[in-house]
């Protein structure tokens, strides 16, 4: 896809654990279709996954049932938000990557594998991991 | 939403099996690969190669399920090996440094000589 007409596409999936693989795969062809490298679309298609995870095993049941996906396209980068109204991580425990802590594994791998990673928490709106990955030069 | 993991699993010898994941490991699937690979355990296997050579996608939730079988095995001074990650999937376990821990070998072939 040389050009994009729409710089911001937005999902909204249920938050089982079965809609996991829809996000990923959404994620994977449009950076694809956006011209980022196979190596970049596979990292680009972790993250989304996992951040996904994340929402759907950390969130409680009282949360919505829903995750939102928005992804924000630039000419040089993509950025990925996932949402969810669950509250949140445990930043101070995050980057430790501890056999004995897996539940910490996904937020580190995003880390390792996307350019820039912010996750907001916010008791009153929820929980969103904002991803963002830059271009490699063709 | 179909399932994209098929699982087999083969017995190699009176104590070793070899558990296959063909497809993706993920959130949706990852308790299906502990059933097998406990229900292997539990069937007298004392050495267990999982078989990565046909799994195409391995997320934490993959790897949460791989650590505690590992410690599983190594409380009852069993073995496990993974064997044939593909590039993709071994760079998962590279991340999270955890190709350290577990024994991993290029192929089914190398893997079952380490655990015999």
């Amino acid at each position: 896809m040389s050009t994009v007409a729409t710089s911001q596409i937005e999902l909204k999936l249920p938050r089982k654990p079965e809609f996991v693989k829809l996000a990923r795969c959404t994620a994977w062809t449009l950076a694809a279709q956006l011209d980022f490298v196979v190596s970049q679309a596979d990292d680009i298609r972790l993250a989304v996954g996992e951040a996904c995870t994340n929402a759907v095993e950390h969130v409680p049941a009282s949360a919505s049932q829903d995750i939102i996906v928005r992804f924000h396209i630039a000419p040089e980068k993509l950025v990925v938000e996932v949402v969810d109204d669950g509250p949140g991580f445990d930043l101070d425990r995050v980057g430790q990557c501890d056999c004995d802590e897996i539940g910490g594994l996904g937020l580190v791998i995003i880390r390792s594998i996307m350019d820039e990673v912010d996750v907001v928490c916010d008791p009153k709106t929820g929980t969103c991991v904002r991803m963002t990955k830059f271009r490699n030069p063709q | 939403m179909g399932n994209a993991l098929q699982i087999s699993s083969r017995r190699e010898g009176n104590d070793s099996a070899v558990l296959s994941l063909q497809g993706e490991v993920d959130v949706s699937n990852s308790d299906l690969v502990k059933n097998a690979a406990v229900s292997l355990l539990a069937d007298n296997v004392q050495r267990l190669v999982i078989d990565l050579s046909s799994t195409e996608y391995l997320d934490s939730a993959g790897l949460g399920i791989l650590v505690g079988l590992l410690k599983r095995v190594n409380e009852s001074a069993r073995s496990l090996v993974i064997a044939g990650a593909r590039p993709q999937v071994k760079r998962v376990f590279e991340i999270t440094r955890l190709n350290g821990v577990f024994t991993m070998r290029d192929d089914v072939a190398s893997a079952l000589q380490e655990v015999a």
